[in-house]
């Protein structure tokens, strides 16, 4: 059990969260305006990645539909602002954010009960599902308009540039979203959900309550992720049904952690990284063969490094550390 | 009106069976979920198309052609790229290889084919049959014949062939038939072969009866999926059983409900489905289900 001793204490970790999101705060100003949009794509994908790590990451429960919260996130804020007309843009925007997220939740708690008694394949298909069937009964039901589109209002400040203040919101989205990550990590929950990845039967008979701890990572990821989805909609400004329940969201965020790193927290932050650079920067030009160079990746990534690059990086310290062992004798 | 429906869902469901069972075999003998299944349904689809266009070949005689080159593909699909994924990390991780591979074909059959719709039109393609008030195209009756009798005869071949024998035993207990001198990865990758040579027979059928473009190949991969769960996995009965049921559901739920709903009613009936009875209708308790 590794994991549990040489872990850093939590509060390093926030320490180094608090530290980075400062570093990347001051960012915008070294960046030219395209600069600064890549960034607001890397945020995004950090901190949705890191939110379907909460589940997926920590206790080995794969949802391959997250898109689902993306999505219903971003129309429920988007339908709540339609019906309050009147109110002032800051007021309707965190009505209609924590209304996305506590609706999601329930949902997530809902959905969860059958859908949690799954386990490996299965529960990834049946996630897969649930993301379909969100997507078709928005797009198809007139009155969540998800096939007409609707808008979003406009919260950026008159004097700040918009790409600007949507990087900075959604950094701050997933700083919160990280340190969330890294007191669940650290809690009882979060050491119920490693036990519960080794080995989900072991650990129930230990006396780990499987099923409430499981449900409970499932709403607290559904919930973070339809945060990033209400700050993504406002960011596109216009939303339509095909633009928030993309399937990139489903299967992007593990992408990322197994480039990263399978269930540790920084995995899917630098494999968020590294994906956003590589497609967006190094192939932006190559849109043709786009979808053919990343499927490459992926192949490539499965076949020579299936524990990602903090697997990598495990090896190397434990050689390492072995070698000084040898030396001290 | 409600018969013509029916048999327009049976005729559908023939397709979804047929583009089903390779897929269940793979998952239920190799515990192997493959997301490229859809992208090999289109393969087919597309070399029938270019036979008949280049040389004016029928599509249900390069329909063994076809099968034989899929079969050689999916064998060695396994042998070099899935074996080694599967040995040096998880069966999950083979799901995100074989994504990959789907967008790789997915963005060649663009390249190739440019991403408009296509469809395979051979000389009888607007003759039909009548049988009281129902009509059914001369295409769709192939497809459905061709999905039938295809999928007869890789149960019987499961069922009675020594090969068969072997699958089966391999699925039920890798080491226990590798202690009986079986050769476990040349029967995986055998699996596999048929598995690919029926998505490829598939994508023939699909081809005579419906245009297809190249994005098409998520939604085969995911109706595999929701056949394989309704039906069981690894049976060519549950693929039948599976495909004629979501046929039938799809086309009435268009009918009755709203020509938008097909597919929120299938995905609906697939998490019903996975909530009271995971192993599916005529489900084996193979390696994936359990």
């Amino acid at each position: 059990m590794k994991l549990f001793v040489s872990g850093r204490s939590a509060w390093v970790s926030i320490a180094i969260t608090l530290a980075g999101a400062l570093l990347f705060a001051l960012l915008p100003a070294f960046l030219s305006p395209y600069g600064v949009r890549v960034g607001q794509l890397f945020v995004l994908a950090a901190g949705l990645a890191v939110a379907w790590t909460v589940l997926g990451g920590f206790s080995g429960y794969w949802s391959f539909g997250n898109a689902a919260f993306v999505g219903t996130g971003a129309f429920v804020a988007a339908l709540i602002e339609l019906a309050l007309p009147g109110w002032s843009p800051a007021g309707a925007f965190t009505v209609a954010l924590l209304a996305a997220m506590l609706l999601n939740g329930l949902l997530a708690l809902v959905i969860a009960w059958p859908i949690l008694r799954l386990r490996g394949i299965y529960f990834a298909i049946a996630m897969l599902g649930v993301s379909q069937v969100c997507y078709e009964l928005v797009s198809n039901i007139d009155a969540l308009r998800g096939a007409l589109g609707v808008n979003l209002i406009d919260i950026v400040p008159k004097d700040v540039r918009p790409e600007r203040f949507y990087y900075w919101a959604l950094l701050l989205a997933a700083t919160a979203i990280i340190l969330i990550a890294i007191c669940v990590r650290h809690s009882k929950l979060g050491y119920g959900l490693l036990a519960i990845r080794e080995d989900e039967d072991t650990a129930r008979m230990l006396g780990v309550p499987t099923a409430p701890y499981k449900i409970s990572a499932f709403v607290i990821s559904a919930m973070l992720t339809a945060m990033m989805g209400v700050i993504y909609a406002h960011n596109l400004g216009y939303i339509t049904a095909n633009s928030v329940f993309r399937n990139e969201f489903n299967l992007n965020v593990i992408v990322y952690s197994l480039l990263g790193g399978m269930g540790t927290i920084i995995g899917p932050i630098v494999g968020a990284g590294v994906m956003t650079y590589v497609t967006q920067v190094l192939l932006g030009d190559l849109l043709d063969i786009h979808m053919f160079i990343t499927g490459l990746l992926l192949a490539i990534l499965v076949l020579a490094a299936p524990n990602g690059l903090y697997g990598i990086y495990d090896t190397y310290r434990l050689r390492l550390k072995r070698q000084k062992r040898e030396a001290g004798r | 009106m409600t018969m013509q429906t029916l048999v327009d869902g049976l005729v559908l469901g023939g397709l979804f069976s047929l583009s089903a069972v390779g897929f269940s075999l793979l998952f239920g003998v190799l515990g192997v979920v493959n997301l490229s299944h859809g992208a090999f349904v289109l393969i087919g689809g597309y070399a029938a198309y270019t036979l008949h266009e280049k040389l004016g070949l029928d599509p249900l005689l390069a329909l063994p052609v076809i099968m034989l080159g899929m079969f050689c593909l999916g064998y060695a699909f396994q042998r070099s790229v899935i074996q080694w994924a599967t040995k040096r990390a998880s069966l999950l991780a083979s799901m995100l290889l074989t994504y990959g591979f789907a967008l790789m074909i997915r963005n060649a059959l663009v390249l190739i084919y440019s991403p408009d719709f296509k469809s395979v039109t051979p000389a009888y393609a607007f003759d039909s049959l009548s049988f009281g008030e129902v009509t059914v195209g001369l295409t769709r009756v192939a497809a459905l014949l061709v999905s039938i009798v295809l999928l007869a005869a890789l149960a019987a071949t499961l069922r009675y062939s020594s090969i068969g024998r072997t699958i089966r035993a391999t699925a039920q207990q890798e080491q226990a038939a590798a202690l009986c001198g079986v050769n476990i990865r040349h029967v995986f990758a055998l699996t596999s072969g048929l598995s690919a040579a029926f998505a490829g027979a598939a994508g023939v059928a699909i081809g005579l009866v419906m245009p297809f473009s190249p994005p098409d190949e998520t939604l085969w991969t995911v109706n595999a999926f929701v056949v394989v769960t309704l039906g069981g996995i690894g049976s060519p009965a549950g693929a039948l059983v599976g495909g004629l049921i979501l046929g039938v559901v799809n086309t009435m739920t268009a009918q009755l409900i709203g020509a938008a709903f097909p597919n929120a009613m299938m995905f609906l009936l697939l998490v019903l489905m996975l909530v009271v009875r995971p192993a599916g209708l005529l489900g084996n308790s193979f390696k994936g289900s359990r």
